[in-house]
């Protein structure tokens, strides 16, 4: 009987282990390389924002509505870091014809964005970007809560109030 | 019974153990669908097709857990979508790979991509809108001993439609990052990194004659290339170079010379908030490296040589783009990225930006060797030329502006004008040099938080009169209006109409509906025949009239 009791006890608590497995969103991969604008090689693992929430956008020169993105964005980011501390990280996927642009373009156009070259779309291919543009917000414990392609004006007063959800903790997974 | 519950939970236990040891790792993947249903139109020269439906399908699954990774890709091609090479057909698992890393070391088995510098020696890459893809199949190695160098050493063939070419494919690249090395270096102003790289490419004998009758020519059965590159930067200024040398190489790209090959790539740019300089140069001379030797087109490339001019993406600026010319050309490039500050004059109340861009690409200068009146003669080694000194040939020109302004709180409004000079034996025709006129106006207006309107006209003046062989010659008109809810939904109208030529409409209708990472789209309408360029590579597209589906999603 004592047995019996033990091997239910132990079949709940199993059963009870894998109910447990809340939600689990993708975390950001960890060890790929890309290079920084002054050609220093970086692992994404140093992606952070000290535990707050970032923007990471996939973008490249020859992509019209990434630049349109971004200049747009441009126009309010110090109103969105005073108000919330969010950061943009922006990855060009540019190969060998754009690349060397991308540093001139990047402070010509006056963006104050963290920007990396991921020249040969390794990080690309491990977050399953198939288009540009294609954004992600990723939460404080580097885990992917929201992604979504294309960019239209406006676009960026949705992708902000989704910033200041998850700053409160809130699920937007099933937002649009 | 008590027996079978305690196996079952030990069981449980054991699995819910071993996923928690394993972390569980996480799936995740993302596919298009793309169908197309065309029919014959020979005004613009779309053929019939008999299938009715064609379909491009692929999906990649991909495994993470901790180091390890892994990952497959489906593909179908029943039959392959119009402008897809037709050694495409079929369908079935075509990439697959493990691998596993650690803060040290990065082995991949199975298919890979990779790089070496900018590419000029080596690199695999794929992109699916366009079918290309020399994905290599074999190993990957890299290897990180200190912080500041990475080693990287690969064997493999590569992938050739539902093949592999015949020629193996191996190489070892090192990349120094002097700051992380050198100590008292590391914070300075300066960060030097340098790289250097070497392939070989091994490809069984074959006979191919030389046109000297009956000889049969003495074919290097081992090419190998290596490359030098830098990467120089310094507060504001930047100066990035490579060079890179091949060996004897007789192939079908350069007609069987001997010629060894060269290429040098530069780059300087400056750069301070609101202002951005870059300066290109570049030479290449015999530089086509492919892994087998009789191979022409798209495939089985080993390196890869960038056209250096700017990707247009407007539709008229992008119909006479530019195509390297891997047996020889040197080009410039100037480039400039201008921000006018709120406030001032010409900034206005919300600034102003301008970019202006210049290439010219011409031939390389190539003179006959001695003892012959030709160059490019099978079985010798080619011509001589003249490291610095330009061809007679233009190949390409292009001088382009743009102004872009945002005009008031809901519009926004883009000025571009460019020149730009085509030369048609960068397609392998012949003919006189298109000297074209460009102008676009791209408008957009919000109405409100979910509706924006956007407008495009595009206005192309070509010196070169329309015929027929050439769908695209003559002089263009383009419209297009584009609405817009949010970003979830959009619809589009355009025509482009070729009033002076062949005065055909190739009208298109679109709807869009984006939810996520999931996007449906939908087009109608006629597509001109023509190059379509995605990123820096460009495939021929055929003309076709009809319907196209697209459906694409990541999870």
């Amino acid at each position: 009987m004592k047995k019996l009791l033990v091997s239910v006890f132990a079949l709940f608590l199993s059963i009870g282990m894998f109910a447990q497995e809340t939600k689990s969103f993708p975390t950001l991969p960890e060890n790929v390389s890309v290079k920084t604008l002054d050609g220093k090689t970086v692992q994404t693992s140093t992606f952070n924002n000290d535990g707050k929430p970032y923007i990471l956008s996939f973008w490249a020169t020859w992509c019209k509505p990434c630049l349109r993105e971004l200049n747009t964005i441009k126009e309010v980011y110090e109103d969105w870091q005073e108000e919330t501390g969010v950061k943009i990280i922006a990855v060009s996927i540019d190969d060998a014809r754009g690349a060397s642009r991308v540093k001139p373009l990047v402070n010509g156009s006056g963006w104050d964005y963290e920007v990396y070259i991921d020249q040969n779309q390794d990080l690309k291919r491990a977050m399953n970007v198939v288009n540009v543009p294609h954004t992600f917000i990723i939460n404080g414990k580097g885990e992917v809560v929201w992604q979504h392609t294309s960019f239209v004006e406006g676009s960026e007063e949705e992708l902000i109030e989704l910033v200041r959800k998850v700053m409160n903790g809130e699920d937007i997974s099933e937002s649009k | 019974m008590k027996k079978l519950l305690l196996t079952l939970s030990a069981v449980m236990l054991a699995i819910q153990l071993s996923a928690q040891t394993l972390g569980g790792g996480q799936v995740t993947g993302n596919f298009q669908i793309d169908a197309q249903f065309s029919r014959q139109d020979s005004a613009i020269g779309a053929e019939d097709v008999p299938q009715k439906m064609l379909s491009n399908v692929f999906a990649n699954l991909l495994y993470t857990n901790g180091g390890f990774s892994a990952g497959i890709r489906f593909e179908s091609y029943l039959d392959p979508i119009l402008g897809f090479n037709s050694q495409y057909k079929g369908a079935g698992i075509a990439n697959k790979f493990m691998s596993y890393q650690n803060d040290m070391f990065e082995i991949t088995a199975g298919n890979f991509y990779d790089q070496y510098g900018s590419g000029l020696i080596f690199r695999s890459y794929e992109d699916r809108n366009l079918g290309l893809d020399n994905a290599m199949m074999g190993v990957n190695v890299k290897f990180r001993p200190v912080d500041g160098i990475i080693i990287k050493s690969m064997v493999g063939k590569q992938r050739y439609y539902w093949d592999y070419g015949k020629g193996l494919v191996r190489g070892i690249d090192g990349e120094f990052s002097l700051n992380s090395l050198i100590k008292n270096f590391e914070e300075s102003k300066t960060r030097i990194t340098l790289g250097a790289g070497f392939v070989s490419k091994y490809e069984e004998d074959q006979t191919i004659l030389s046109s000297v009758e009956g000889y049969k020519l003495n074919l290097p059965l081992n090419v190998g290339a290596g490359a030098f590159r830098m990467d120089l930067a310094h507060g504001n200024w930047g100066l990035q170079a490579e060079y890179a040398i091949k060996s004897q190489d007789p192939n079908a790209l350069n007609n069987y010379i001997y010629k060894n090959g060269n290429a040098l790539f530069v780059s300087a740019s400056y750069s301070q908030k609101g202002l951005g300089i870059n300066l290109q140069a570049k030479r290449i001379d015999n530089m086509g490296f492919k892994s087998e030797r009789t191979s022409t087109g798209e495939m089985l490339y080993i390196n890869y040589i960038p056209a250096m001019s700017k990707q247009h993406t407007y539709a008229l600026m992008a119909l006479y783009p530019a195509i390297t010319q891997v047996n020889g050309e040197m080009g410039i490039q100037a480039d400039v990225t201008y921000s006018i500050k709120k406030g001032t004059w010409l900034g206005g109340k919300y600034g102003t930006t301008l970019k202006m861009n210049y290439s010219q690409i011409m031939s390389i200068d190539k003179q006959p060797l001695e003892g012959y009146t030709t160059i490019d003669q099978k079985g010798t080694d080619g011509y001589t030329s003249d490291f610095f000194k330009v061809g007679d040939e233009l190949y390409y020109q292009d001088f382009n502006v743009e102004v872009s302004k945002k005009l008031s709180k809901k519009s926004k409004l883009a000025l571009t004008y460019a020149y730009i000079a085509f030369n048609p034996i960068m397609e392998n025709e012949h003919g006189d040099i298109h000297y074209n006129n460009v102008v676009v106006a791209d408008y957009t207006y919000k109405m409100n938080s979910k509706n924006v309107l956007r407008g495009e006209l595009q206005w192309l003046k070509s010196n070169i009169e329309y015929f027929d062989d050439d769908k695209r010659s003559g002089d263009w008109l383009m419209a297009l209006v584009e609405w817009n809810f949010t970003s979830a939904f959009f619809l589009s109208v355009s025509d482009q109409y070729n009033y002076n030529g062949s005065k055909e409409h190739y009208y298109n209708v679109s709807v869009g509906y984006t939810h996520n990472t999931t996007r449906l789209q939908i087009g109608y309408g006629k597509q001109r025949r023509g190059l379509l360029c995605i990123g820096g590579v460009c495939r021929e597209v055929p003309a076709s009239n009809g319907l196209m589906v697209s459906l694409t999603s990541s999870f």
